[in-house]
């Protein structure tokens, strides 16, 4: 602690060079904690939402492909299911933007609330979904997004289906980070129905809650098994691997994502330590002196390095706040983005924080190990020889 | 105060082996303010690096204030420097950035000392060379004779046994180097301390003790001494300033 103001004095000898060089790392921390947090959202998704005891089934063809709605029933009768709900796709954009910015589906109200319990919707708010036709329950996320609130009338232009949907908010998913949109099956199919259509005689996927983890695996084999040589054969899986495998073609980009967010790390690690050298060459003389007054090797060391962290530690720690802020406001203006899925959603998780300090931290000691053990190491006499 | 026996030191530069010191042998009592002096090249500062601990001998034996420092390793050598050794240099060698008060403290960052006795000690450092005026002076706004002083007071803030001074004077004025000569006479009247100096000034000649005459790395002794001191006062007084 002693050392902290020659450390602060020493920093502050160049200013502009010290700005510019914390600038950098304070940029590159902000580049890397934006960049992390699209892996840190989904693996965020993942292990928030995935229920251990759900389950998803649809066609085995993937997801575009539909089940019977039909089939759904026969999935509620098979032995360990607690509850199951048919859900569809509605695509609904919201009037004001004409362009789909939350994901949106059609559920059964009755049997919802009791395949989502996790959700924590009030009874109440699930009784109005279950009475109203036109109920919609909203993801606080996206509550917040548009100011609405509970009562409001919204209208919804889907992109997939031929109707328009003017429903009205009657429940809330009290989840910060959930973009979802429900409406009620019967809505959507009675509204198909007036236009003279037949309906909504298919679902995208049903989603399956099993009274017992450990029934998990024997309910999918079931229905796996009661679907096959169907016209809809199923591919049964565990809502983790759902998601996982829906969110897979995006892995080569997470992984792009991570081969970037390396470069610029260790880009900015060659910037740092070659500020710090140019300071310790800058120095040498005053080193020389402070070596022959008595500063020993680790003294030296240890202070150089220690205004390499500093600096680092400074600036990272602004760029890890200022990710923050720049990812609040981004989820003010964008929200959930359709082409990036939850990798739109740019959590900065804990996680995302201490790897960004933890990367200022690296950076620092890296840059400064090397100048600093080079200016420690020295001799005295050869350090007196070289400067005067 | 200070034993060297028999002592030499070599280099290599590129290729070559350059032997700064052989054979050399000083006895200096304490209290004493003794000059080295000699031309470029005649080992002085080669032997005033080895009295103060900065380099070891290849041979020969550095005594210091009862501590042989032969045998100390780099680490050890440091922290008796920091203990028992002030060390003025010529080009003052100052830290820019921070006060002269913070400059002569500096040492006193490895002792045990808490921040409200650094200073205060500092403070009177910087009172005896006559600088308690400009303490919180950053060097830039110091002349070449005040930076000195203050290189002085951050040598004598430890209170150590030996002074060591490598041309002091080099880079000053004559009136400033005659006051940084008279400062240094007056730190070993006043708190009896030992002064060892490496000079070309042979202003010096009036302040100290008496003077070391070394020639290509050896020590003149009786005549050769005599003669070499002559040939100073002469060049003394060729050239006044």
């Amino acid at each position: 602690m002693k050392f902290l103001g020659l450390i602060r004095a020493n920093l502050g000898r160049n200013k502009l060079r010290t700005v510019l060089t914390g600038g950098a790392i304070m940029l590159a921390v902000v580049l890397v904690c934006l960049l992390l947090t699209m892996p840190a959202g989904l693996d965020a998704l993942l292990s928030n939402i995935a229920s251990n005891t759900r389950i998803s089934v649809h066609n085995k063809g993937g997801v575009v492909y539909s089940l019977p709605y039909s089939f759904t029933r026969k999935v509620r009768q098979v032995d360990g299911v607690a509850a199951a709900t048919a859900t569809m796709w509605f695509g609904g954009a919201f009037e004001e933007e004409g362009r789909v910015t939350f994901p949106n589906f059609a559920v059964e109200a009755e049997h919802v609330g009791a395949v989502y319990p996790d959700y924590k919707i009030p009874a109440e708010q699930l009784d109005d979904f279950r009475r109203y036709r036109d109920g919609i329950i909203v993801g606080r996320q996206t509550m917040r997004k548009y100011g609405w609130k509970i009562g409001d009338r919204i209208t919804l232009r889907s992109t997939v289906w031929p109707v328009n949907l003017d429903g009205r908010i009657v429940g809330e998913i009290p989840n910060d980070r959930s973009p979802i949109v429900w409406l009620n099956w019967t809505f959507l199919d009675e509204a198909l129905k007036a236009r003279g259509g037949t309906g909504l005689g298919i679902a995208n996927v049903v989603w399956v809650r099993a009274t017992d983890p450990e029934r998990v695996n024997a309910i999918m084999r079931e229905i796996d098994d009661m679907s096959r040589n169907s016209e809809a054969e199923t591919a049964c899986e565990t809502e983790k691997s759902y998601f996982a495998n829906f969110f897979g073609s995006m892995k080569a980009f997470l992984t792009i994502i991570l081969v970037v967010t390396a470069l610029v790390a260790l880009c900015i690690v060659f910037i740092a330590a070659n500020t710090a050298s140019m300071g310790v060459r800058e120095r040498s003389g005053e080193l020389a002196v402070l070596k022959a007054i008595g500063f020993g090797r680790r003294v030296i060391f240890g202070t150089l390095l220690a205004e390499a962290v500093a600096l680092s530690s400074v600036a990272g720690s602004s760029g890890v706040l200022l990710a923050i802020g720049l990812t609040h406001l981004l989820k003010a203006t964008t929200g959930w983005s359709p082409t990036l899925g939850p990798l739109g959603s740019f959590i900065v998780t804990g996680p995302v924080i201490v790897q960004g300090l933890f990367l200022s931290l690296f950076v620092g000691m890296l840059a400064g190990v090397v100048p600093s053990f080079g200016a420690a190491r020295k001799p005295v006499v050869q350090t007196l020889h070289e400067v005067f | 105060m200070i034993e060297v026996r028999n002592v030499s030191r070599s280099y290599h530069r590129n290729v070559d082996e350059v032997h700064a010191l052989d054979d050399v042998s000083v006895h200096i009592d304490g209290g004493h303010f003794v000059a080295f002096m000699g031309p470029s090249g005649s080992g002085k500062s080669t032997l005033l690096n080895l009295v103060s601990g900065i380099d070891r001998p290849n041979s020969g034996e550095v005594i210091v204030a009862g501590q042989r420092l032969n045998d100390l390793s780099e680490d050890d050598l440091a922290r008796w420097r920091a203990r028992h050794v002030g060390l003025i240099f010529q080009f003052f060698n100052l830290i820019p950035v921070l006060s002269a008060r913070d400059n002569v403290a500096l040492p006193l960052l490895l002792t045990s000392l808490k921040k409200p006795e650094r200073i205060r000690r500092a403070e009177t450092a910087l009172r005896v060379v006559g600088l308690d005026h400009r303490m919180d002076h950053t060097p830039r706004t110091l002349s070449g004779g005040e930076q000195q002083r203050v290189a002085i007071a951050r040598a004598i803030v430890t209170d150590p046994d030996l002074i060591v001074a490598d041309e002091p004077t080099g880079d000053l004025d004559a009136r400033n180097a005659e006051d940084i000569l008279g400062l240094l006479r007056q730190l070993k009247h006043d708190f009896g301390k030992t002064i060892v100096m490496v000079t070309h000034d042979p202003r010096a000649l009036r302040f100290v003790d008496y003077a070391l005459h070394l020639d290509k790395g050896i020590l003149l002794e009786g005549e050769d001494a005599e003669r070499a001191a002559e040939a100073i006062r002469i060049a003394a007084g060729a050239h006044p300033h």
